[in-house]
């Protein structure tokens, strides 16, 4: 065990835990925050996804002794009230099925229009196709991103 | 309209202490044809506080299809409830609600009638109480957006003052429905249950659970097939930080691999315990098993799929309509094919997961499943608890798709807890999920055509040869239960029609799927309907169309027959909403299939590119659907693109595979599922219409397949008799 301190959501957090402990689990068993979801283990559908230092990696595949004290922001962190622009867009939308990809999706849909927020149809691809949905809520998370790049540009 | 479920006192009100007006449901005496009504007590279904929130009980598993929310829309509307001001709770399990269940589209169906009639009854109960209040006959009132209305002095009467009083009238025999033009919510587009919560990460799905003093499991099972443990070796596993035991998981000790027919019991392997999810799973990678594989069969796909070949010539008849042997004689043409499809996996977002606290007087149970019922009657078999000694909590489910039809990850789970004597919350890694599903049955058909002097279809022969669901989950030995279903499309439309079907065995393990059966007799059915076309030189949709013929009642099976005119219309409107008749590029073209399940009808059309390198694209789905009237608009969108996407997706890549006994794939790099980049642009549209809603979830799908092996051979001339359409054609 070793002690580590992240800084999750805006909050200085210090823990123990082993070394080759994926951050994904540190979130979820440790820190108590269950938004971010197991589903492959091995960073391929994206139900994990985070933002480190502002860009979104895979949690399940990022061991929590290469994170040091980086910032780390989940879906928790995303807004008080689900009132940030992609999840009024979200549920404008009315786009989760069953709902457990969803902060996957958000999350990487947060890192993509942080970086680019008038993406085309191309870097929207680009950008989401590292996660799965397997409801099929497609179609809706397309709209609803155009629904948020329209609400950030008013 | 009046209400049809004429049994008295299936809805009890109360005053509870606060004042509010708490509605019980007596389910039993309110289903038709149930007769032990005296052994069900009242579950709660409706609470009316003194402040007018209302709070609804959501009775069956949410797994994604939108059932939390519909039920409710169907119980507020008629009781005239303001959506905003509405709660609902998810309920526990209890045989008293009776069809607690998620699977084959049915919630709306059998709920409907009982939803409607509980909201009105209680409506009539507001009303009563108001009319005493008001002075005014109650028939000059109304409910709207959580208000006793009278309209003709413009007074309104909120439901939080009518609670007490409400609460003492006697409910009538019979009360009116609420008119369809009325609706305020049927038919409307409400914000659904969770959605807030599902957007933010803080809806609690049942892997998110945490107890104190909870320790955390996960699975080693055997890899193949009915193989069971010989020995371990944990010495590497006890090694890892904060692994604390492991345990094996025999079946035999509790009844052996099945439960009962249709509840398989557990698979055979070890357990990993820890004080971490990680921990669990880092001491199972380490753990050293010797697998006794003598049950084995050591069966490999090709093997599989030739046993079924064969099997096409020894088979039962499970349907027999006129002379199907006199049709081939008199037919001046004759055609016949065969198809195949694969295993396929339910890989649910959510893996198996189950959280079970095993005390000497309950056993507490927070489980993802779609058959609480199956859970209790597994708990009572292992453990002989009594039902009353179980509680089964519902939480929001990560995906179900008929997996979660089956509980031996729950039952994994309580046999943990019970010899741990505490709180156990199992998780199954993906690979596990993957490797130990209840596969989709794959099989082969051989259908037959004897086609008369105009190419009219004379004589049917359909033939499915496979391992069947049935036989896997629970009767093993002979030739019980089929995959060839006699309501099966086009029974009723071809004078000399038969239906047979052959018997294989196997180790694989099968079960229920999102429109299981139909995903692959329609995918046969209607991609020979398109080959039939073809070979008569006949656009498809003016072939299928002659192929059903005048709109008129079909006559099914005994006293069952459809409107082939509800049938028809869908495959109209599909026809005209998808430009079937305007020429598409070169290397482009359109595949049309239909279904009708559930009550339900759909006509779907698929267009697709199939470019340089044959790279394929689907470019566009058209779909029209009538299910009656559209409880839910935005679920019921929802629900039929899913079921294409899934249907498609299946198509294009969905494929277990069998080697030594055992599968191969693990994961989604090896069994992959459609990614935003390969969404094709979706048109669905309803037909509007007042007849009583029918399933949706499962309708859309098993006309996906066909309609985009018709499409590929539209653009291409390559017929695609095999699924997945995989390696034939560049996917991807």
């Amino acid at each position: 065990m070793a002690s580590f301190t992240l800084t999750v959501n805006n909050k200085k957090r210090t823990f123990s835990a082993e070394p080759d402990t994926p951050l994904l689990w540190v979130l979820r068993d440790i820190l108590g925050l269950t938004g971010t979801k197991y589903a492959c283990g091995k960073g391929i559908c994206g139900s994990c996804t985070v933002i480190v230092n502002g860009k979104s990696v895979r949690s399940c595949a990022m061991a929590i002794q290469y994170i040091g004290k980086d910032e780390v922001l989940t879906i928790e962190g995303l807004s008080e009230g689900a009132d940030h622009p992609i999840q009024k867009a979200w549920i404008a939308a009315d786009v989760p099925q069953c709902g457990y990809c969803q902060p996957g999706f958000i999350m990487s849909t947060f890192d993509l229009l942080s970086n680019n927020p008038e993406p085309s149809d191309e870097e929207i691809n680009q950008a989401l196709q590292g996660n799965i949905c397997r409801c099929g809520t497609y179609t809706r998370i397309r709209k609803a991103i155009q629904i948020a790049i329209t609400e950030t540009e008013n | 309209m009046k209400n049809t479920l004429g049994r008295r006192n299936f809805i009890k009100l109360t005053a509870s202490a606060s004042g509010a007006l708490v509605v019980g449901l007596h389910y039993q005496s309110c289903m038709p044809n149930k007769q032990k009504a005296e052994n069900y007590g009242f579950v709660p279904l409706i609470q009316i506080d003194t402040d007018g929130w209302v709070t609804l009980i959501a009775k069956n598993p949410e797994i994604g299809q939108g059932v939390k929310t519909t039920l409710p829309m169907i119980l507020a509307e008629e009781l005239g409830a303001d959506w905003e001001k509405v709660r609902v709770v998810q309920g526990d399990f209890d045989t008293s609600y009776e069809e607690q269940w998620a699977g084959g589209s049915y919630a709306v169906v059998l709920n409907w009638d009982l939803m409607r009639t509980a909201g009105a009854r209680v409506r009539h109960a507001l009303i009563a109480a108001a009319s005493q209040q008001m002075e005014v006959p109650a028939s000059e009132l109304t409910t709207r957006k959580g208000d006793v209305v009278h309209e003709k002095t413009n007074r309104t009467i909120p439901f939080g003052e009518l609670v007490v009083s409400a609460s003492t009238i006697t409910l009538p025999e019979e009360v009116d429905f609420r008119p369809t033009e009325s609706y305020e919510i049927v038919g409307k587009i409400c914000p659904q249950v969770d959605l807030e919560k599902m957007v933010s990460g803080t809806v609690p799905y049942c892997i998110d659970l945490h107890l104190p003093d909870m320790v955390y499991a996960t699975v080693v099972k055997t890899p193949v097939h009915r193989g069971k443990v010989q020995s371990f070796d944990d010495t590497q596993t006890r090694s890892v930080a904060g692994v604390t035991n492991v345990i094996e998981l025999d079946n035999s000790e509790y009844g052996g691999r099945l439960l009962d027919a249709n509840s398989p019991n557990f698979v055979n392997g070890v357990a990993v315990l820890a004080n971490s999810t990680w921990a669990a799973f880092r001491g199972a990678e380490k753990l050293e098993v010797v697998w006794d594989n003598t049950n084995s069969r050591q069966e490999a796909s090709a093997g599989i799929f030739k046993k079924f070949h064969d099997q096409l010539a020894e088979t039962s008849v499970e349907r027999q309509d006129g002379n199907i042997e006199e049709a081939k004689k008199r037919a001046v043409s004759y055609v016949e094919h065969v198809y195949e499809v694969p295993f396929l996996a339910h890989v649910t977002m959510e893996p198996m997961n189950c959280t079970v606290h095993f005390r000497s007087d309950i056993c507490e149970v927070w489980a993802p499943t779609q058959n609480p019922a199956a859970l209790e009657a597994g708990l009572v078999k292992l453990f002989g608890l009594k039902p009353e000694q179980i509680k089964i909590h519902l939480p929001r489910i990560g995906g179900g798709f008929g997996r979660r039809f089956y509980v031996d990850y729950a039952m994994d789970a309580a046999i943990l807890s019970k010899k741990m004597g505490k709180p156990v919350k199992l998780i199954w890694t993906r690979e596990e999920d993957v490797k130990h599903d209840w596969y989709r049955p794959a099989s082969v058909q051989k259908i037959s055509a004897a086609l008369d002097e105009n190419g009219k279809v004379i004589g049917w022969q359909q033939i499915l040869a496979n391992a069947s669901r049935k036989t896997s989950l629970g009767r093993d030995g002979g030739p019980a239960g089929t995959e060839i279903d006699e309501y099966d499309f086009p029974a009723g439309f071809v004078p000399n029609l038969q239906f047979e079907y052959g018997h294989v065995l196997s180790d694989v393990p099968l079960g229920q799927w999102r429109a299981v059966g139909p995903t692959a007799t329609a995918f046969a059915a209607h991609s020979f309907l398109n080959e039939l076309a073809v070979f008569n030189k006949k656009d498809h949709i003016d072939y299928f169309m002659e192929f059903l013929g005048p709109p008129r009642m079909v006559p099914v099976v005994g006293e069952f027959k459809y409107d082939t005119g509800r049938l028809r219309a869908v495959v109209d409107k599909v026809r005209q909403n998808s430009g079937w008749d305007t020429p598409l590029q070169e290397g482009q073209g359109r595949g049309f299939a239909a279904h009708r399940q559930a009550g339900s009808f759909v006509a779907e059309v698929v267009t697709v590119e199939v470019g340089g390198n044959n790279q394929l694209k689907i470019i566009r789905v058209d779909a029209v659907v009538d299910c009656g009237l559209v409880v839910n608009p935005s679920g019921a969108e929802a629900q039929v693109e899913g079921a294409i996407l899934e249907g498609l997706c299946a198509a294009l890549y969905g494929e277990i595979t069998i080697k030594d006994g055992a599968t191969v794939q693990s994961n989604f790099h090896d069994y992959r599922w459609m990614r935003l980049n390969e969404i094709p642009e979706m048109h669905v549209e309803f037909i509007k219409n007042d007849l009583p809603p029918r399933g949706l979830g499962e309708p859309p799908l098993p006309p996906a397949a066909p309609a985009l092996a018709n499409a590929i051979y539209a653009a291409t001339g390559k017929r695609i008799r095999k699924l997945p359409v995989g390696s034939q054609i560049q996917t991807g």
